[in-house]
């Protein structure tokens, strides 16, 4: 007591700590402010650019800018090499790595911690910038204006500066002292002296081992390269309405909006197969609010690419293109906002850390819609006079509440929250007001039979679908702001409305191209509807004898899938002399109408094989009209109990569990279950799913999935003998016995015989190991109990063994050699006996089976290279339009 | 009237529905005595009760009779205390549970969870969550 009270009540800032690296930190720390006021700079200049047009100050601009490059080049660096070395001095290296983590995997480390991946994102954004500077050319100042704003409002995220209490950003450079104080106050560093804490703290808390996976390595970049490209679209949007530029910020737009579409789309998917091949849900998609909250994004931004594209093509829909470009970058904070927030806390198997920043994340939200809503305003005088009102009322409220007594502050906080809910409407409603007004155009109506008016209905049922995953999604805002106690809908929810809305969205892209723009012929493009629609219903007919789907419903979804499929690919037929570059489009809607046909397939007809009636039968019940409710008593029995060597018959196969092997993984230790499967035609192959025991996350499983082209066999072990609570061994005996010589236990059911000793020599002495053979009934093992003779201390040390599946124990206690001759093998030896109730080795087993899944992938694939065709047609456009 | 404006017009009707739709189905979280209360009254939706693992009593989970059924106690945050049947094998470190979210309905006497959402703490931080909601099966 006397030493923790000594050690609290010396100041931390007197005493000299040992190792640390500090300067390792302080550079990094200088490089962030470096990053931050290099954003500022680059951002400044740019902006007096657009307004006064003076080359001197683009190339300050730029200098800045490249700066700014550098410096997040260096902070990257810099946190590397502190994850690299080990300096467990700084907060980040000593919380998500740790001594025995493999280099490959030190990139994660990036990700696992939000600081890591605001920097990640700041990365992606500092590359997307010098892209734009070398080829945005006439767009360079107004466009790297607002990329170099969203750096400044990102690298304010790494500042970690903290006035009066607010906390700006959380640096990644942070000291394990400061971040936990407590640290320096365990007992032990009493004794050992505080000043070298680093001795204790020599390895870190390590990284998460669901991280530890080459998806994670790559999902998790890709994800964010795609939010980050969301900016470039609003920024070409904003800067277009600021210039009032009509229609030339619509190609280039149209190519990032693509490219975002393409890569969060790819990202948004690998996460899904990652989930798959290494979660135990069995799935690649849940519906999760995380999940969700990159699928807004993505849903919006698609809807927005194709807004843009008639735009550019017809001049119409002005409006909703800009609108629909704006909302993708708003919904990128806001989902930003959702899971860097901790606000999902209790809907979400994700777990969030709030560094205590979700204040800056929502005002960056607010700030950036303020802006596009400031930039709505055609005049100039209007513009100035809304951005003043609007930070009057901001200084105000912050002003306020310094002010206002304590006894106050709980309803001026709510009063305040009601004022922001209805500020935050009215500057929406400005911005959509404004934005209408002036976009709107004198073009008389749009045909029925015109590519546009088909490709914007599509368009707006995407935002349909996105309305719903949006509400649902952000049903814990909505409690937090008016105090719901609403839960957030499972997947069963989604799914059964989302189907429906996919629907439209599936017909309109599989007609969609076989109208042509302005105008099209209705006796043509009634040719094509036939003959595609029928070739599909044809398809879809003979599909089904295959895939044997059930219910009307499912099976419209498979024909509009299929109908999508096939109508995109027979488009190509039509325009096959535009090059393969230029059936983007088609290649990439195909794939789509792949994924969906393999999503549908692999969801509605998955099979449960390890499903069993058998078990405790719970009693019945009757629901309101008095019919007995069986589902209670049915459904979820999902596991089967596999022991040893006894298999049983799982589906079409017959299921053995062989064994496990044991393996120590660099921080756990495994077990892999070797399962086999042999189905009735001789097939066979053997599964090995794994637990994995950490000694920091606990217990892990992994799955393990047999692929076939139709089908894969998905396992994963939920139960395994292992995790029982172990029977303590009784009924101690011993007996000296020579080999070949039979003992019997203390109850008499097992019998031991030595077969031969074995010698090997050790650091610490010889060691005796003795084969000792164990049985019980029918069954046999062998045990290896063994004795040290160590040299150092002159004991004899017996290292125990035992078999939970005959339940039995034996120990080397010591041993007599009665005649020196070893020839002879006279030795006698000391064994020590115990013996329990024998268990057997058992996994509880759960086996899917996902037919047609690859569809998914492949469809995935197929959609990227679409994407890849689309981007490089575009490029090679706009470089002749050019030219 | 021009047919986008009649597109656009059923569209936002069917926005409206869907969003109707949505709130109309979600569930809320409870206790459990509003949970018994509920169940009483035939709410046939499944309700979601924030609570604690009863740590003083049993676990009991015992695969060789069955290895889809879990039994344990859970306390709500205003103390209600509750059996609860899971049909799905133990998750993986339910001992070490600091908050349990249970999805499920109450029948007789007992708590019929469907899925389990549970959130551990590591060593000295929170650690993700390993356990993905079993998904709930479609009935």
């Amino acid at each position: 007591m006397d030493i923790l009270l000594k050690v609290s009540s010396i100041p931390a800032d007197t005493i000299t700590f040992k190792n640390e690296w500090l300067w390792l930190g302080n550079l990094g720390q200088s490089f962030i402010i470096l990053t931050f006021l290099c954003a500022l700079a680059s951002m400044f200049f740019y902006y007096k650019h657009e307004k006064t047009g003076e080359v001197s100050y683009r190339k300050a601009a730029r200098t800045s800018y490249y700066l700014h490059t550098f410096g997040v080049f260096a902070i990257f660096s810099t946190l590397f090499a502190i994850i690299f070395f080990h300096r467990y001095e700084f907060y980040y290296a000593w919380r998500h790595s740790s001594n025995s983590l493999p280099v490959y995997y030190m990139i994660s480390c990036f990700w696992e911690g939000q600081e890591g991946s605001f920097l990640l994102w700041i990365f992606w954004n500092s590359i997307i910038g010098l892209i734009l500077m070398r080829y945005a050319k006439k767009w360079e100042s107004p466009v790297m204006a607002l990329l170099a704003f969203g750096q400044v409002a990102l690298s304010s995220m790494l500042l970690g500066l903290e006035f009066q209490g607010v906390k700006i950003g959380s640096s990644p450079f942070e000291l394990l002292r400061t971040a936990r104080p407590d640290f320096l106050n365990i007992p032990i560093l009493g004794s050992l002296g505080i000043e070298n804490y680093l001795s204790i703290f020599n390895d870190g808390n390590g990284l998460n081992k669901l991280l530890q996976n080459y998806w994670m390595v790559i999902h998790p970049p890709t994800l964010f390269l795609g939010f980050a490209l969301a900016i470039v679209p609003f920024a070409y949007s904003i800067a277009a309405l600021s210039r009032k530029d009509d229609r030339s910020w619509l190609h280039p737009a149209l190519i990032w909006s693509l490219a975002c579409v393409g890569i969060l789309g790819t990202g948004i998917i690998m996460g899904g197969f990652w989930a798959y091949e290494s979660l135990s849900f069995g799935g690649y998609w849940a519906w999760d609010p995380v999940e969700n909250a990159s699928l807004l994004p993505w849903l919006i931004m698609t809807s927005a690419a194709h807004m843009v594209l008639i735009s550019k093509n017809t001049g119409r829909h002005m409006f909703t293109s800009h609108l629909l470009v704006q909302l993708s970058f708003w919904l990128v904070l806001y989902a930003t906002f959702l899971t860097r927030s901790g606000i999902l806390g209790e809907a979400s198997v994700h777990s969030f850390t709030d560094l205590g920043l979700s204040g800056q994340l929502l005002l960056f939200l607010l700030v950036f819609i303020g802006l596009s809503a400031s930039i709505s305003f055609k005049e100039g005088k209007s513009r100035t006079l809304f951005n003043r009102v609007i930070v009057g009322i901001f200084l105000t409220a912050i002003a306020l509440s310094f002010v206002v007594p304590t006894d106050y502050y709980a309803s001026f906080q709510s009063g305040l929250k009601w004022f922001g809910v209805a500020a935050f409407f009215t500057v929406l409603g400005a911005f959509i007001w404004n934005l209408f007004q002036s976009q709107k155009t004198k073009m008389e109506d749009e045909k029925l039979s015109s590519r546009e008016f088909w490709m914007f209905l599509g368009s707006m049922f995407i935002i349909l679908s996105l309305v719903q995953i949006f509400t649902a999604t952000s049903i814990p805002v909505f409690n937090k702001i008016f105090g719901f106690r609403t839960a957030v809908p499972v997947a069963r929810d989604y799914n059964a409305i989302q189907l429906w809305m996919a629907m439209p969205i599936m017909l309109l892209m599989a007609l969609g191209q076989y109208f042509s723009y302005r105008n099209s012929n209705w006796k043509i493009w009634a040719t094509d509807f036939g003959i595609t629609g029928i070739t599909s219903l044809i398809v879809t007919a003979l599909l089904n004898l295959n895939f044997q789907i059930e219910g009307m419903h499912f099976l419209l979804f498979l024909f509009l899938a299929v109908w999508l499929a096939l109508g995109n690919i027979a488009y190509v037929w039509r325009i096959k002399k535009l090059g393969f570059l230029g059936w983007g489009a088609s290649i990439s809607h195909f794939g789509f109408g792949v994924l969906l046909v393999g999503v549908l397939v692999s969801s509605v007809n998955q099979k449960v094989l390890s499903e069993t009636q058998q078990g405790i039968q719970l009693a019945p019940e009757q629901d309101e009209k008095g019919n007995v409710d069986l589902k209670g008593m049915q459904f979820n029995r999902e596991n089967r109990i596999l022991y040893k060597n006894d298999p049983i018959i799982m589906g079409e196969y017959n299921v053995r569990y062989d064994k496990f092997v044991q393996g120590i993984h660099y921080d756990s230790l495994d077990k892999f279950f070797f399962v086999d499967f042999t189905n009735e035609e001789g097939e066979s192959f053997t599964l090995v799913p794994k637990t994995q025991n950490n000694p920091k996350m606990g217990l892990l499983a992994e799955p393990s999935t047999k692929h076939y082209i139709h089908k894969d066999v998905f396992t994963h072990i939920n139960y395994e003998s292992g995790m029982d609570k172990k029977e303590p061994f009784s009924g101690f005996k011993t007996d000296t016995v020579r080999i070949g010589n039979t003992l019997t236990t203390n109850s008499g059911k097992c019998k031991l015989t030595p077969i031969t000793v074995e010698k090997a020599s050790t650091e610490k002495g010889l060691m005796l190991r003795l084969v000792l053979f164990a049985e019980r009934l029918n069954e046999t093992d062998t045990l290896f109990p063994q004795i040290l003779i160590n040299e150092q201390t002159g004991n004899l040390e017996s290292i125990a063994d035992q078999n939970d599946r005959l339940g039995v124990f034996a120990s080397l206690l010591s041993f007599n050699i009665e005649d020196p001759d070893p020839a002879k093998q006279k030795i006698s030896f000391v064994i020590q006996s115990g013996e329990k109730e024998p268990v057997r080795d058992y996994i509880v087993l759960k086996v899917v089976e996902f037919p047609w899944i690859n569809l998914v992938w492949a469809g995935t694939i197929i959609m990227v290279f679409g994407f890849v065709f689309a981007i490089s047609n575009r490029i090679l456009i706009q470089r002749k339009t050019l030219a | 009237m021009k047919p986008l404006h009649i597109a656009l017009i059923i569209i936002a009707g069917l926005g409206v529905a869907a969003v109707v739709s949505l709130y109309g189905n979600t569930t809320k979280y409870v206790s459990f005595s509003e949970a018994v209360e509920l169940s009483q009254n035939n709410y046939s939706k499944p309700v979601h009760v924030v609570c604690q693992l009863n740590k003083s009593k049993p676990i009991n989970y015992q695969p060789e009779v069955d290895p889809n059924h879990l039994e344990f106690w859970a306390q709500d945050s205003l103390g209600n205390e509750s059996r609860i049947i899971y049909l799905q094998p133990k998750p993986q470190d339910l001992e070490r549970t600091e908050k349990i979210v249970l999805t499920g309905r109450h029948k007789g006497d007992y708590f019929h969870a469907e899925a389990i959402l549970s959130k551990c703490p590591s060593k000295y931080e929170d650690a993700p969550v390993k356990q993905h909601p079993s998904e709930i099966p479609r009935t």
